[in-house]
């Protein structure tokens, strides 16, 4: 098997049930690695359960998941993450209990060895606060590093969640509906960050936000009633009648 | 004598009667549990009390009033739901945007004060009540007796049930309640008054647990506890059930009662502790209970949790050291005897609040990690003979694997599952400890020898034992200090804020929640052990649900999720029972008037209230400031 072949994410007759509905019915998906790759589709399409079955927050009903050419069907989220697979939340998931630092510091545990330290301190521990610090200042975060995450804007949480899933260097980057709630100043800059993000890994985002979809994604798969209807580039897809006529009515640029 | 593998076929079938009288009360309270969840989301902890009440009421009636059991069976329940709804109205409805939890503990709360108050005024031994003239005696069916009150009470429940389920699942106002319950918002939209229909809903599942305790009346004895430990047999089978459907909870019931009918007949030391081993093997195969479709309830709104972050290392030094040196030297003002008790309390307290305060875990049986542990180390100490400090290792060392194994099992549910689970679990220990032979039954363990400390320090001297305590108890506490401050107690909060996501950034969250709560059963372990040493005496007390119900009630009143606040909630509750001994029972009120107090007014415990208070005071100026220059500029314009 030659390393081309191989896909960061592939999944053969995925299919995912739902009392008798599928709404991902039978999917073959391929994620090339080092690509930026955008699954659009009508509300219901099954865009999100998609998204849950490859980050294993739901077990499929039929079908494999293979991440680097290995079979992963099987294996649970944090199995995931140690592979290097990360996803982030469609509603904003931050720990609302710990302050913006010590979320990102968080995220920085395992990798410092520091993930079950049961009797040490992190502030210790001189290489997680100095890389805590460097993602802080890169995410503009730095002046809200002792605020309680919980009491953050909307748009703030959205990238302190970025820069936590980042502190873990994922190969591959799940993100499920990265503007989901952002308003329009918060969206030319979280678009930035994950052009930023983007360089040297693969990302794979669900979204609804045609300009961010356009702008970003070299590969775009649409999905409809929970089969894939189309992929290719954002040119190629946008100029199909069969596209079109699945969002007729969406609005897009 | 016809015999059915060994047993005499008439002893197995009056146990299969006696299984399915107690199923149909099983199966009665578990659908009023069912009803009253389904549409509020609330665990109606006072289910047993209410249940109680309805007996109660049938013997006042009669014994007061001279007003009979037929007329008991409806006028029982129509002021017992009456009461539901006023407690709905004035308590309930303010918890509706909480977690589930709180509503749970409101309950427990006005629970302890409805069976302290009958306790006082009632005695708590059981009183008989006749079985009605119309079904006295009974009819010989050829294999066994069957009495007809007994007939009576199976078809009552019967159309009792299959009435409930009907109008739930099959008439309009059913529609409108399962509507109500998937989308209150929608349904208040189609103009139904959802507020009234929860009201009912909540006095109609209240009358429905007092229907069964009138029939129940003249099987079991009249008593104020009656319904405490039947509550907890029901939360099993509710577990076993799971709460999503009404049928699930009929078929439940009555499968329970009939397995505890057949093991009484079959292996009777096994018929108290069965149902919970069949909820722990359904705990293992079906998580989600038989029936139980409904995946986990949403969590409500979070616990308040505080908004400030943990002070500095140093700050935490310095207060630790000022507690040790005030606990060192209390001794001269205090009696020691109380001072020992606090800090034993307050161990347990703290070792509670390590998985309910930073893992959200929130146990309603950490009674049995305190008591096991202690009947183990009276045990090791008195019979074996052995040092203090290997029966103080060897009851801690139980609790830690009676933690890891109950854990292991309750940590596949949450929130109020867990901690029904937890409860469940505890009861059987209970059950197990009133029977084992090592226990003592009901005089427990007595006269354990303190012995002499790794063979040097002689701990019947008074100023070596509070030495002793006092090092335990900082040790202890240091312990879990350095644990909740620690990269791991980082992890256990991250967790409880957002389990999904700590999932998927690679923490095995189960694991933690495991390591975190058998380390706080070991930790309860330690207590319950040194209070076995200190007080001489391992009983039943100590593995007694109303001790889980303590420790809840220590580490709510101080703050649960602060590191002071069990402590300082221990001192408090153990403090009234020295002090207020004399009002008997009403200690029991007050405490669960302090449940209800603390759930409605302060959910952040003293110690939590002022901690946001300091905090409030110091960020105050600079919001003032703001305030009075926005003033000033608004009064130029």
């Amino acid at each position: 098997m030659t390393d081309g072949a191989v896909y960061a994410l592939e999944t053969r007759g995925l299919s995912r049930e739902f009392g008798g509905f599928f709404a991902v019915n039978s999917v073959n998906f391929r994620l090339a690695r080092n690509s930026m790759h955008a699954v659009i589709g009508p509300n219901g399409a099954g865009k999100t359960t998609l998204f849950n079955l490859l980050t294993k927050y739901l077990p499929p009903s039929a079908g494999t998941i293979l991440h680097d050419g290995h079979d992963v069907t099987r294996l649970s989220m944090p199995a995931m993450a140690k592979r290097s697979v990360v996803r982030s939340f469609q509603i904003s998931a931050v720990f609302a209990g710990l302050t913006v630092r010590e979320n990102v510091e968080l995220a920085l545990l395992p990798e410092h060895g520091l993930a079950w330290n049961l009797l040490g301190r992190i502030s210790r521990h001189r290489g997680v606060l100095d890389r805590a610090d460097a993602l802080l200042a890169r995410f503009g975060l730095s002046e809200y590093a002792e605020t309680m995450a919980g009491s953050l804007s909307y748009g703030r949480k959205r990238v302190l969640e970025l820069a936590t899933t980042l502190a873990l260097e994922p190969k591959v980057l799940l993100l499920d509906e990265p503007m989901a709630g952002l308003g329009h100043e918060d969206i030319g800059r979280v678009t930035q960050l994950i052009r930023e993000a983007g360089r040297g890994r693969t990302v794979l985002l669900v979204e609804h936000n045609m300009n961010v979809v356009a702008e970003l994604a070299d590969t775009i798969t649409v999905m409809v009633r929970g089969e894939v209807l189309a992929e290719g580039s954002y040119a190629e897809v946008s100029s199909r009648a069969d596209v079109m006529a699945a969002y007729t009515g969406q609005a897009h640029a | 004598m016809t015999t059915i593998l060994g047993v005499p076929s008439a002893v197995l079938y009056g146990q299969l009667l006696l299984g399915l009288i107690n199923g149909a009360f099983y199966a009665m309270l578990s659908l009023g549990l069912a009803v009253i969840f389904g549409m509020m989301n609330i665990v109606n902890f006072a289910h047993g009390a209410q249940y109680m009440m309805g007996a109660m009421g049938a013997w006042f009636l009669l014994n007061y009033l001279g007003i009979g059991y037929w007329w008991a069976l409806i006028l029982a329940p129509l002021a017992v739901g009456a009461i539901g709804i006023v407690i709905e109205m004035l308590l309930l409805r303010r918890l509706y945007k909480l977690d589930h939890l709180y509503g749970m503990l409101l309950t427990f709360g006005l629970a302890l004060m409805v069976q302290g108050m009958f306790s006082d005024w009632f005695g708590s031994s059981g009183q008989p009540y006749s079985i009605p003239q119309a079904l006295m005696g009974g009819s010989h069916l050829g294999f066994m007796f069957l009495p007809n009150y007994r007939a009576w009470v199976i078809a009552a429940s019967v159309v009792i049930c299959l009435g409930t389920w009907y109008v739930v699942e099959r008439t309009k106002l059913g529609a409108y309640l399962r509507a109500a319950t998937e989308n209150p918002m929608l349904v208040q939209a189609f103009g139904i008054r959802v507020p009234r229909m929860i009201t009912l809903t909540y006095g109609a599942g209240v009358a429905l647990a007092a229907l069964a305790g009138v029939l129940a009346a003249p099987i079991y004895q009249v008593s104020p506890l009656m319904g405490a430990d039947l509550l907890i047999v029901v939360f099993a089978v509710v577990v076993i059930g799971g709460m999503g459907s009404i049928m699930g909870s009929i078929l439940t019931g009555f499968l329970v009662g009939i397995i505890e009918g057949l093991t009484k007949a079959f292996y009777p030391e096994a018929s108290t502790t069965v149902v919970f081993v069949v909820m722990a093997v359904v705990l293992l195969i079906r998580p989600a209970g038989l029936f139980g479709s409904k995946p986990e309830a949403a969590q409500g709104q979070p616990q308040s949790s505080l908004s400030a972050p943990a002070p500095s290392a140093r700050t935490q030094s310095l207060i630790f050291l000022t507690v040790a040196a005030c606990l060192a030297a209390a001794p001269i003002i205090v009696y020691p005897g109380f001072m020992m008790k606090a800090m034993i309390f307050a161990l347990f307290a703290c070792a509670f609040n390590l998985v309910a305060g930073y893992g959200r875990l929130v146990s309603f049986g950490h009674a049995m990690f305190l008591g096991s542990a202690g009947y183990v180390c009276g045990h090791v100490a008195k019979i074996w003979g052995l040092p203090p400090e290997l029966a103080i290792l060897a009851g801690t060392a139980t609790a830690a694997v009676l933690g890891f194994v109950s854990g292991w099992l309750a940590i596949r549910r949450s929130g109020i599952y867990f901690a029904m689970v937890t409860l469940a679990f505890a009861q059987m220990v209970y059950f197990v400890a009133l029977q084992a032979p090592f226990t003592g039954g009901e005089d427990g363990l007595q006269a354990i020898p303190r012995g002499m400390l790794f063979g040097l320090i002689d701990l019947s001297r008074p100023a070596n034992l509070y030495t002793f305590v006092l090092a335990i108890f900082l040790g202890g506490f240091f312990l879990i200090m350095r644990l909740v401050g620690s990269p791991f107690g980082r992890v256990l909060k991250a967790i409880s804020d957002h389990d999904a996501r700590a999932q998927s950034l690679g923490f095995d969250t189960s694991r933690y929640k495991l390591v975190a709560f058998t380390l706080s059963a070991a930790l309860a372990g330690l207590a319950g052990s040194t209070k076995a040493i200190v007080s001489q005496i391992a009983s039943l007390t100590d593995v007694h649900w109303s001790m889980s119900g303590e420790v809840l009630l220590m580490t709510f009143l101080g703050g649960v999720g602060t590191l002071y606040g069990p402590l300082v909630g221990a001192f408090i509750v153990v403090a009234m029972q020295n002090y207020l001994a004399a009002f008997g029972q009403w200690v029991t009120v007050i405490h669960g008037l302090i449940f209800v107090v603390c759930v409605l007014a302060f959910r952040r415990g003293i110690v939590g209230e002022l901690i946001e208070f300091w905090h409030r005071r110091r960020r105050a100026p600079a919001a003032t400031q703001a305030v009075l220059r926005k003033v000033a500029v608004a009064t130029k314009e």
